[in-house]
């Protein structure tokens, strides 16, 4: 990893993946297809419980105010349930398609000669960055259309903005590592959710943490900080540990 | 390879001229023999719990088999760094894989006795309080060490690998278990207060009987662990032989 | 300096190797599978301008032999020394400066043939502009196809491509599995000039194969299963 010049290497092949990508959109598909078929199936539950909610309205004396119905359709959920849930979204469209980036390479048999030209640490970075751009994307695409749908709001903009980065960053973590390690397993799919969702779960119990934060009444600046960074150093020592044990699952 | 096999014969001539270390394992026996007794006999019904305070009495059972489930599970990864780092071989791969066995089991046995403690103290089998959140995502972590490793067919180097780096990686959640998420403010809400066992306010006969059980099962555990490993040792004989 | 470096500044054409010594030397090879032992005990040398041939029945490891030789396996028992220019390389340094074609590697089929070879070339470090993209393409007998995706390609034109990313930083080692798999008989004497002109300037070939006449080409051979 001393070896000058790991991060041109990791570019390079985070440019031929999404040069690869953009010709057979394997990935961005399955996680976007996956992520929108989710949101549409939360929209029609959310249909139902609007349904559910807004018999009564019709029994209602005239006039309905604009406030009671908007609180009608948007179903009274706290927030930070609202972020949870698009948060265990935007987990399994990850865990639906970010697997492809070593399983791809195992699968075709072209990891020997990436092994041939290339440093275990530079694999890693260059893997792990192309699974957060690609996250990042589906995340600037889902959220805002799952907000407009929930009706969540996004507290502080900035601590909003954080939380979601924090989160991408831990969460596309844990799918590399996790997709390496299912990829040398020589076990596709199913084996690549059943060993990577644990890991996931004190992720998505920080999260909630980090949300109660970001829609405290009065939220302090210790807390916030506190919080977000709970959520972040969750993500960098995810990170940091599988950058460091990459090697042992590269190698033979 | 060479030395594994050593090893497997000396433990073979060992068990031949009779049981090692037969004195602790006694001890051993005896110890669980005392907790078992005096959880009934020795200590009376604890303050503030149901049926006369008699459901307290599954405590010394069950807090020193979940501090034992955390407690083996950095045993375990402690092995896998091991592996990776120093000894690369089977024996270290081995006692890794046995410590993540045992682990998985004490780990069920907390969850039945917790929850069995749960339902006649708070009249629910499962509450959703953090300390059993804690311990089902600790079960699922064990759930998923064994599931790679089961996974992982043919080569056990490899196999040897990836579990040891599955172990390491699954240790920042363990770590958030124990020390990030008992202090989270979201959580503390939730978290019904009697749960937490004072060791200044239980009386001399609690501590009579809850000490000596986490040394019996504690030492139930390195007897467990010495049998799994030795169950190891004659898979990879056999494996050989044939 | 290190290799990549030179690599990058000595200009030097494909298939052209440095006059450096070099060695490689299997000390007391052995590899176990699963329990179960491929091959032990192998020893050979082999030096600049020297051709090594591995052969051996099916399933005796040959395969199995150049992998742990490339770097990309590592010995249950022994080790493989490679010495070049007084300096010993480690498995990893060992990689970056080889050639090897086998059945087990595989270049990226939703590329084309030239992205291919550009990726690998920048990952190597080495410059590789139109005219020596086209140089390399038709040395191996693919002018004019590298602008195909390989997934498009026949196995011999696969194999034809290995060549091209063996070649590229004219490495001093060259280690070919089954040379000539899926080859016609122009791409055969293509193997056969390559391995001679590698020979002559001063670069190391092991070969594993089973073809007689790829036998022939190797200075020793070393068959692999007979103990057994």
């Amino acid at each position: 990893m001393s070896r000058p010049g790991w991060a041109a290497d990791a570019f390079a092949l985070l440019e031929k993946d999404f040069r690869a990508e953009l010709r057979t959109r394997v990935a961005m598909s399955a996680v976007g297809v996956f992520a929108f078929a989710a949101l549409l199936l939360i929209a029609l539950a959310m249909a139902t419980l609007k349904d559910a909610r807004s018999a009564p309205l019709l029994k209602l004396p005239d006039p309905v105010s604009l406030d009671l119905l908007s609180r009608l359709s948007h179903p009274a959920w706290d927030p930070i349930s609202k972020l949870g849930l698009l948060w265990v979204l935007l987990c399994f469209s990850a865990f639906a398609g970010l697997s492809h980036s070593f399983l791809h390479e195992e699968e075709s048999g072209t990891t020997t000669a990436l092994r041939l030209t290339m440093r275990s640490g530079s694999v890693f970075a260059g893997k792990y960055l192309f699974n957060l751009i690609l996250l990042v994307l589906v995340a600037l695409i889902i959220t805002p259309v799952y907000m407009v749908l929930t009706g969540m709001e996004s507290g502080s903009p900035l601590v909003f903005l954080c939380v979601m980065v924090c989160g991408c960053v831990g969460l596309s973590a844990v799918a590399t590592i996790v997709a390496a390690l299912a990829a040398k397993a020589h076990s596709s799919g199913a084996l690549y959710g059943a060993i990577g969702l644990p890991l996931l779960v004190v992720f998505l119990l920080m999260l909630l943490n980090a949300g109660s934060a970001l829609y405290a009444p009065e939220p302090g600046l210790i807390a916030t900080v506190r919080a977000v960074g709970g959520l972040l150093s969750y993500g960098i020592l995810i990170l940091a540990v599988s950058a460091l044990t990459f090697q042992f699952v590269w190698e033979e | 390879m060479a030395t594994s096999s050593r090893q497997i014969d000396s433990q073979t001539t060992r068990a031949a001229t009779g049981v090692p270390g037969l004195w602790w394992k006694s001890a051993t026996v005896i110890i669980i023999a005392y907790v078992i007794y005096g959880a009934f006999f020795i200590a009376g019904g604890a303050v503030n719990f149901a049926g006369n305070g008699n459901i307290g009495r599954i405590i010394f059972f069950h807090v020193p088999v979940a501090v034992l489930s955390s407690v083996v599970y950095f045993v375990g990864a402690v092995y896998a760094f091991h592996y990776l780092t120093r000894h690369p071989d089977m024996e270290t791969d081995a006692k890794s894989a046995a410590a993540m066995e045992l682990g998985f089991m004490f780990c069920i046995l907390a969850t039945v006795t917790g929850s069995v403690f749960a339902a006649a103290q708070w009249g629910s089998y499962w509450n959703w309080d953090p300390r059993e959140t804690s311990i089902v995502i600790m079960l699922l972590l064990y759930a998923a060490y064994l599931l790679l490793r089961g996974a992982t067919g043919e080569d056990p180097v490899r196999r040897a690998r990836l579990s040891a780096v599955y172990a390491l990686v699954a240790l920042v959640p363990g770590l958030f278990l124990i020390w990030v998420m008992p202090r989270l403010p979201a959580l503390q809400s939730l978290h019904p207060p009697d749960t937490i066992i004072r060791m200044d306010r239980t009386s001399g006969t609690y501590k009579m009987v809850l000490y000596p059980s986490f040394l019996g099962f504690t030492m139930l555990f390195i007897w467990l662990f010495q049998m799994r490993l030795r169950c190891y040792h004659l898979c990879a004989r056999r494996s050989r032989e044939l | 300096m290190s290799l990549a470096e030179r690599q990058v500044n000595e200009v030097v054409k494909p298939g052209q190797c440095p006059p450096v010594p070099c060695t490689l030397a299997a000390v007391d090879l052995g590899r176990v599978f699963g329990g179960r032992e491929v091959f032990s005990h192998i020893a050979f040398q082999v030096g600049s301008g020297q051709v090594h041939v591995v052969t051996g029945p099916n399933g005796s490891g040959k395969s199995t032999l150049l992998r742990i030789a490339a770097g990309l396996l590592s010995p249950s028992a022994g080790r493989v020394d490679v010495v070049w220019n007084g300096r010993s390389l480690d498995g990893v340094d060992r990689r970056e400066c080889l050639g090897y074609v086998a059945p087990d590697l595989t270049l990226y089929r939703e590329l084309t043939g030239a992205e291919n070879l550009r990726f690998f070339a920048r990952l190597r470090g080495v410059a590789m502009d139109r005219p020596a993209l086209v140089h390399i393409l038709s040395e191996v007998g693919l002018k004019g196809r590298g602008r195909d995706l390989v997934g498009t390609y026949s196995s011999g034109m696969r194999q034809r491509l290995k060549y091209a990313f063996a070649l590229l930083g004219s490495p001093v080692i060259l280690l070919l599995d089954e040379p000539t798999a899926n080859l016609d008989a122009e791409g055969i004497a293509m193997v056969e000039r390559l391995v001679a002109a590698h020979r002559m300037q001063g670069g190391l070939t092991v070969i594993g194969t089973n073809e007689p006449r790829e036998v022939g080409w190797g200075d020793a051979v070393t068959c692999l299963g007979v103990g057994n």
